[in-house]
């Protein structure tokens, strides 16, 4: 059970981190961003080129992947959301727009990188046991590094002024422009910080799961659990989200080798949302 | 003349809001909107701040012309609007909110110097500094969204119905911090109201809309005391 446990926590940070970037998006500019586990894959394949490729130091490499994601994130909002939202009457144009984006990048990662799962040289080797708990080293780092950029996510967004104007402007964009953000510069930061989350969360993972072209649909679809039950839009509720559907992930690993796992989740999920159909923590950042 | 719009015409979609509006302020001066709902009065200050576009008019602020500009250009000349429906940011707390409203301002030392000037002037936020402001009252929610204005240290502030939806001792309370930002702090002031009795006592002018034009303009104190233009423009309830 201890061994659940540790798995639970082990998936469940590093979702939360994959959720806090959908979050953002969805209550700074009510996107529900489909692309965003292909923007976690492309992080994890920058990382696979800098780190498995060029053989740098990992940390280059994540360096290489959360800067390379925030400038896709500033791209995708210069180029494509803000062209289309300026224009369009609907909401679904910009659900049809990510969905777009999230096949142009499937389709640029299959070209530069092809369809093979790569994996690269784990970062930190070795076993810690405790009391019948195995700890891997590699998993202990991911969880350290969530838990770090998590919180330095939370704290960024509290206590600093770049923070609280995203803040103002999820709450009420027209009076944050009353106080001066120039919400379309603001737009641009939230883009680039939430694909960098999601590129991060890719780059750390590679060194233990790999990565391949084909899995950003089924990061993404797993965020949208995340985020629903946990509440779209508040930081609070990535973070619980993320952490339920790990723990939950991982009880369902250990009852149902088979594969039920997924089935009973949305099935669950279905259950949850009707009985309260915010989310646990509601709507709000 | 420190502001002035001229000729102003604003439209939704095909229904025209404003037709042809006029209005001044000289630099110390309280002026008053004064209008029956629908009349166009929120619409005067949104052109004012950028937020809708003009269809035509010119609007000088300071001797130069404004409408050109952006609404984060023109907060940053000194005008800042407290707008209609008190649009606190409900998720943050009291000291947040009016830390948002220096946005623009870099000089550390006269932000506390505004913020202590702020708290001053409605003891009730200092009590409430740490609360989350959408759990207050709808008068403290309005007293957060004027001191939010200050906190800019505006050279123009414009209030959107500060007495709209509030109780009758906040009203007071409102009123004479109004009367005291005006002659302390010498901001000049747009007020928008329909709380037309508690407008016209304590501003300088006046001007009354009636769908989407000026009919009626002078003293405050005179229109007050005019017995026709109650009947006629007010509804009767001046005093
Ligand atoms: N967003 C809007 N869309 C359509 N019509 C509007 C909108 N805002 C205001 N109007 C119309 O413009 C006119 C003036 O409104 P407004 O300036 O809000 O008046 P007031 O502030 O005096 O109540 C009204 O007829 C109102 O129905
Ligand atoms: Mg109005």
């Amino acid at each position: 059970m201890g061994q659940v446990l540790f798995n639970g926590i082990y998936t469940g940070v590093q979702y939360s981190l994959i959720a806090l970037g959908l979050t953002l998006i969805f209550s700074l500019m009510n996107v529900l961003n489909f692309a965003h586990g292909q923007l976690y894959v492309l992080g994890g394949f920058v990382t696979y080129y800098v780190y498995g490729g060029m053989k740098l130091p990992f940390f280059v490499a994540l360096l290489a992947s959360a800067l390379t994601l925030a400038a896709v994130g500033c791209l995708f909002q210069i180029f494509l959301f803000r062209r289309v939202m300026r224009r369009s009457v609907r909401e679904e144009s910009s659900m049809l727009l990510s969905a777009g984006t999230a096949m142009m990048i499937e389709s640029l990662v299959l070209i530069f990188f092809g369809e093979k799962h790569r994996g690269v040289p784990a970062v930190v080797s070795g076993v810690y046991e405790l009391g019948g708990v195995f700890i891997p080293r590699g998993r202990l780092l991911v969880i350290g590094l969530s838990f770090l950029f998590i919180v330095a996510f939370i704290l960024f967004m509290r206590y600093t002024k770049p923070g609280r104007a995203l803040r103002a402007m999820a709450q009420d964009p027209e009076t944050a422009s009353l106080m001066g953000v120039n919400t379309a510069r603001y737009a641009i930061l939230g883009w680039a910080l939430a694909a960098m989350l999601a590129g991060m969360a890719g780059a750390i993972l590679v060194p233990i799961s790999g990565v391949n072209s084909g899995l950003g649909n089924w990061i993404s679809i797993k965020t949208f659990i995340m985020i629903m039950t946990g509440g779209a839009g508040a930081i609070s509720g990535a973070i619980a989200g993320g952490l339920a559907l790990g723990m939950v992930e991982s009880l369902g690993y250990h009852f149902f080798p088979g594969g039920e796992t997924y089935l009973i989740i949305f099935i669950g999920l279905i259950a949850f949302l009707a009985v309260r159909p915010n989310g646990l923590m509601g709507k709000a950042v | 003349m420190y502001l002035e719009a001229r000729d102003l015409h604003v439209a939704y979609d095909c229904v025209m809001a404003l037709r042809g509006v006029s209005v001044a302020l000289d630099r110390g001066e309280i002026v008053t909107l004064i209008g029956a709902n629908g009349a166009g009065k929120t619409s005067i200050l949104r052109a004012i701040t950028a937020l809708k576009p003009l269809e035509s008019g010119s609007i000088l602020f300071d001797g130069e012309p404004i409408d050109r500009l952006s609404t984060v250009e023109i907060v940053a000349r000194g005008i800042v609007m407290a707008p209609e429906g008190r649009h606190v940011f409900p998720l943050m707390t009291v000291k947040d909110n009016l830390m948002m409203g220096a946005f623009l301002r870099k000089d550390r030392a006269g932000i506390a110097e505004s913020l202590d000037m702020v708290l001053a002037l409605f003891p009730r936020l200092r009590e409430r500094i740490a609360q989350t402001a959408g759990t207050m009252s709808g008068g403290e929610q309005q007293m957060l969204v004027i001191g939010r204005g200050l906190m800019a240290k505006p050279r123009l502030l414009l209030l959107d119905e500060p007495s709209l939806g509030v109780a009758p001792i906040f009203v007071q309370e409102i009123a004479r911090a109004i009367v005291d930002i005006n002659r302390e702090e010498k901001v000049s002031i747009i007020l928008v109201e329909q709380n037309s009795r508690m407008a016209l006592k304590i501003s300088h002018r006046a001007y009354v809309l009636v769908t989407g034009k000026i009919v009626l303009e002078g003293n405050s104190s005179a229109i007050r005391r005019d017995e026709r233009v109650r009947h006629a423009y007010l509804g009767g309830n001046v005093e």
